[in-house]
């Protein structure tokens, strides 16, 4: 078992608000009260992202549920050396794994909950944008997408992330996630302008 | 510089994180080469609807369940903080956790405690039962081919810390083997200290895409009986949506012996199959 020596940095709780890494710190401690001020903080962008991955509100507000659930499961797996938002994503990532898996072996008509999905995301999808708005197209866009490629994109581009820390999200190098994030954003420039040449349906 | 080289360093102009004053010599191309700056362009308004995409919000229900679900592990922490020791970190740690964690054995007592359901009365003779428990055992993993080379159950005979730290070092791999996995299964379904089995199946929680994890959960969910475990083993079926496991949830759903929470989540998992 190896000992961990580093020590967290001081930090003035009496004046400053604590940082995400003190707080998971706190966390993993057992001060589990901590977590609701990391939820409060990342749920927005956490669903933001699991939303654009999934094209399914609801699927992304349950993975979001799974992502915090396991971050107390795991909590003493947070390392001293960690980056919360890292970590953070790292975990959501495999929550959404675990979603696709399961979502490409169910037969999708059958399930209420994808039903309500799609009568949610209705305005976004693009066979239903009678307005060609760009916001739409983007969207079918991102569907389009290879999966692989729209992780990458979404967290190089929307996360305050560094590409050290997205290639350790990704277990690649970070020369490897960098090309990865440039091609993907090349295929998306692709299918958004072809899909702009189409004429509206 | 020439355009198949500035083409492949255009993404880099528009990362977020890149500098304004960074590759200049790709900036002077683009003033001379028409062909690249349209490239350019296209690249920098996708970026930029990407950037201005709308931002969607939660339902409020995802707060109330966060909440819901924190309440409920304070609780479990609370009463039963000895079910999940963490591994001994640093001298950071609380009191209770350095005193307890070389004590699985009492571990196990406060989660039968918790639990309601008094297993192990003293120490002395959960050892004798843990002995009987671990013969009855081996008998059974002799007459089963397929887990044989067991190695956490040669350690059995060790005190439960030792086991435990066998089931967190193997936790611990990033990528594990079969062979690790398979310990981690057997460990789930073989070892006699609740505590054991619940960290074990901690650790298989980021595996249960492979096929012995999966084939491990469902042997250890007709036998396990300890109730703490029991709801643990339901989580992780009903999570991976594993409708195999569900004449097991049907079975411990309608047995009255068993504990009215075990009951109550069994049943909760059937329903989302
Ligand atoms: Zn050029």
């Amino acid at each position: 078992m190896v000992e961990r020596a580093v020590a967290p940095p001081p930090v003035d709780t009496a004046t400053q608000p604590r940082s995400d890494h003190a707080l998971m710190l706190a966390v993993r401690d057992g001060e589990l009260d901590a977590l609701g001020e990391l939820f409060e903080r990342h749920h927005g962008p956490l669903y933001g992202f699991l939303v654009k991955l999934t094209g399914d509100r609801t699927a992304a507000e349950d993975i979001a549920q799974v992502v915090f659930q396991r971050m107390l499961k795991y909590r003493h797996t947070y390392r001293d050396d960690g980056s919360f938002t890292a970590w953070m994503y790292h975990l959501a990532r495999r929550c959404a794994a675990d979603h696709f898996r399961r979502s490409n072996a169910a037969p999708h008509a059958t399930d209420p909950a994808v039903l309500h999905a799609h009568a949610d995301d209705r305005p976004h999808a693009a066979h239903h944008a009678t307005v060609r708005d760009d916001h739409a197209l983007l969207h079918a866009a991102l569907a389009r997408l290879d999966r692989d490629d729209r992780e990458v994109l979404l967290l190089a581009r929307f996360q305050e992330l560094s590409f050290a820390e997205i290639s350790g999200i990704l277990e690649c190098s970070v020369g490897a996630a960098k090309v990865r994030a440039h091609r993907a954003l090349r295929a998306l420039r692709d299918i958004y302008f072809n899909l702009q040449k189409e004429p509206a349906s | 510089m020439n355009c198949q080289r500035v083409r492949d360093l255009l993404p880099e102009l528009l990362d977020p994180r890149a500098e304004a004053a960074a590759h200049g010599d790709v900036r002077a191309h683009l003033t001379a080469c028409p062909e690249c700056a349209r490239e350019l362009a296209t690249l920098t308004a996708t970026a930029a609807a990407l950037d201005t995409m709308a931002p969607s919000h939660p339902s409020p229900r995802l707060r109330t369940n966060f909440y819901a679900m924190l309440a409920a592990e304070k609780q479990a922490a609370g009463g039963a903080f000895a079910a999940h020791p963490p591994p001994a970190r640093s001298a950071r740690a609380p009191l209770w956790r350095t005193l307890l964690t070389p004590l699985a054995g009492c571990a196990l007592l406060a989660i039968a405690f918790y639990a309601g359901r008094q297993t192990t009365p003293a120490p002395l003779a959960a050892d004798l039962q843990t002995r009987a428990e671990l013969k009855k055992l081996q008998e059974q993993v002799n007459k089963m081919g397929t887990l044989v080379g067991y190695s956490l159950l040669q350690q059995q005979q060790g005190p439960a810390n030792e086991r435990l730290r066998g089931v967190l070092t193997a936790a611990r791999a990033e990528a594990p083997s079969d062979k690790i996995l398979d310990d981690l299964v057997s460990a789930l379904a073989f070892d006699p200290s609740a505590n054991v089995r619940l960290r074990a199946l901690e650790a298989l929680y980021p595996h249960a895409d492979r096929d012995v994890v999966r084939a491990g959960i469902l042997a250890a969910l007709p036998r396990e009986q300890n109730p703490l475990v029991q709801l643990e083993l339901i989580d992780f079926v009903a999570a991976a949506e594993d409708s195999a496991a569900a004449p097991a949830l049907q079975r411990i759903s309608l047995d009255e012996s068993t504990n009215r929470s075990v009951r109550d989540a069994a049943q909760r998992a059937l329903a989302r199959f």
